[in-house]
């Protein structure tokens, strides 16, 4: 009996343990994530739509069904990575990912300077040269500093209704998302 | 001899079957750890940040999702109504009231994987702010169900459980720290076509 009891207690910690080591270790081990997906679309810097008409990923269970999404995986030690679009839409916004899909930076249209799709992520470091002289073409940019060195960058736009669709399309299409 | 092996076998047995079983029950819960529970919706609001909690961090990992930020707004899901029974396809609800100030709110309807459910046919899955249609004091009421309703008519199709997802954009609520204060309308059931 107290042998069966013995059993009973050691059985009970040990699936402590695992339960506290299955939950640590899934995140690491996991290859259903944003980035696992993302990877499988295609390769760095390639703006992919993960969200709205032309969008056939899995992920596009994330984005709302009024809404169009690309996005683009990076890495800062690269370069620093500069998003820019033209043109605009009733509403978008901007997330910065790391490599574990989680949210480190997000603004929207009316954070940034002039409505505009133009900002530059970069590494502390980075920030520190880029500086000293900063470029002709990040003037207007918003900088956004993430201490990370993989990423995921997202934007969103709001589709209203389908009339808006193929600007929307055309609006997103223009993003570019490149390593300086 | 044998008795050993079989008790070490019952320990590992216990430890592994527990262990993971346990794992897998916290993290299909719907009212998880990190949940904030505002009438008949739930929201993660810390869910894909760095700031979550181990378990909304391992269950994100399994969904592969990519969560809104703070900029961008916050998600909230109702899978019951106000009597707490699960929502179904073939009833006929209504949200009824005023929604916390955001720029602008969508509502759709999603299966249990949060995937968008097929619209009624040449209809648009979703419905947005901008084209809904108020009464005379900003309130708004919303019919969801599978007949077509006067006003503001989500249609949805098909049969099962569903859930409803109210999204938020740009709102001062989405920051964890002021979640608690906001409220959201109900969801009553009307009918069912069984």
């Amino acid at each position: 009996m107290t042998r069966l009891l013995h059993v009973l207690v050691l059985g009970l910690f040990g699936a402590g343990i695992v339960h506290i080591a299955v939950l640590f270790l899934l995140p690491l081990y996991t290859d259903r994530d944003a980035w696992a997906q993302l990877s499988d679309l295609g390769d760095y810097y390639t703006v992919t739509t993960i969200g709205g008409g032309a969008a056939t990923t899995p992920l596009v269970r994330s984005v709302d069904p009024l809404f169009a999404a690309v996005a683009c995986r990076f890495d800062l030690n690269d370069g620093v990575l500069h998003v820019e679009a033209e043109g605009r839409a009733p509403f978008w916004s901007m997330s910065v990912y790391d490599r574990n899909g989680q949210n480190i930076f997000s603004f929207n249209d009316r954070t940034a300077a002039d409505g505009k799709v133009d900002f530059v992520v970069l590494t502390p470091v980075q920030t520190i040269e880029v500086r000293k002289e900063l470029p002709e073409r990040f003037v207007n940019a918003v900088f956004v500093e993430a201490d990370i060195d993989d990423g995921i960058v997202l934007v969103r736009a709001f589709v209203p209704d389908q009339t808006w669709r193929p600007a929307i399309e055309t609006f997103l299409g223009g993003v570019s998302c490149t390593s300086l | 001899m044998l008795r050993t092996i079989l008790f070490t076998a019952i320990v590992l047995a216990i430890a592994i079957g527990g262990g993971a079983g346990s794992v897998w029950m916290a993290l299909h819960a719907s009212e998880g750890i990190g949940a904030v529970q505002i009438g008949d919706w739930t929201a993660f609001p810390d869910v894909g940040t760095p700031d979550a909690d181990t378990y909304s961090k391992a269950r994100f990992a399994r969904e592969g999702g990519l969560a809104l930020g703070r900029a961008e707004g916050i998600a909230f899901v109702a899978p019951r109504d106000s009597s707490g029974a699960l929502l179904r396809r073939n009833c006929t609800y209504t949200i009824e009231g005023s929604i916390p100030s955001s720029r602008f709110w969508t509502i759709y309807a999603a299966d249990a994987d949060r995937v968008v459910l097929p619209p009624v046919v040449r209809r648009v899955p979703a419905l947005h702010s901008y084209e809904m249609l108020r009464t005379s004091d900003g309130a708004i009421r919303i019919t969801i169900g599978p007949d077509p309703a006067p006003g503001n008519w989500l249609g949805i199709t098909g049969s099962g459980s569903m859930q409803l997802v109210l999204t938020l954009y740009d709102t001062p609520a989405a920051t964890a720290a002021r979640v608690f204060e906001i409220e959201l309308p109900q969801v009553l059931k009307v009918a069912c076509n069984d």
